[in-house]
């Protein structure tokens, strides 16, 4: 059994019920190949730092995945043909953090650390 | 003539670099020797601490080289690896 982190980045003019069935879709197909999801997280429309496909902007969804290697070769066969994504990325890993939480509540996080950078200064 | 250009290039890079050094040592006598990133309790590189991974990139999106920044070989490895991660993601 490994641990993966699997990142998937959709268009930017997907409506949430389609997040909804894209994040269902890829769940069974995790599911019917023996693997577990531990969690799944929403970072929601995030922008992007360079035009992909004529979007500028894109939904961000985020697996923790535990499971044999297979399931990976059939999440990104489907994923190269699926229109609605832009992205994807699997990394392997060998625990998974599931306490940092790198993008809610993102803007008070910057602006307290850009507070403490002046104060340096 | 373009030798000359050229070396009036390099000299506003080294200007420019120094004035990155200010960022990452406390003064400009006392040089930090040690990793910031290796130091315990020191935050763990990973592609989606972007905030992290922005510190050490430079303003035009390239990675600083440990010479500057003070990065452990075994870290600015893992470093390199995730912003390119995070490039791939458009996050960076």
């Amino acid at each position: 059994m490994n641990l993966y982190e699997h990142t998937i980045v959709a268009r930017q003019d997907t409506s949430p019920a389609q997040i909804k069935q894209l994040t269902d879709k890829y769940s069974k197909i995790v599911e019917k190949n023996d693997g577990e999801i531990v969690q799944t997280e929403e970072w929601g429309l995030l922008n992007l730092s360079y035009i992909i496909k004529k979007n500028r902007k894109g939904n961000y969804i985020h697996f923790k995945i535990k499971g044999s290697g297979k399931i990976i070769d059939e999440l990104e066969k489907n994923e190269v043909i699926d229109k609605n994504l832009l992205r994807y990325i699997t990394v392997k890993v060998k625990k998974f953090d599931l306490d940092a939480k790198y993008f809610s509540k993102k803007d008070e996080y910057e602006k307290k650390e850009y507070k403490k950078d002046y104060n340096r200064d | 003539m373009p030798s000359k250009k050229r070396a009036g290039n390099k000299k506003k890079g080294s200007q420019s670099n120094f004035a990155k050094l200010s960022i990452f040592q406390t003064s400009k006598y006392k040089f930090k020797k040690s990793c910031p990133l290796s130091v315990k309790g020191a935050p763990v590189v990973d592609y989606k601490n972007i905030r992290l991974l922005k510190k050490y990139m430079s303003e035009n999106g390239k990675i600083l080289p440990s010479r500057i920044t003070n990065v452990s070989q075994k870290k600015q490895r893992e470093l390199s690896l995730s912003i390119k991660r995070a490039r791939n993601l458009a996050l960076i």
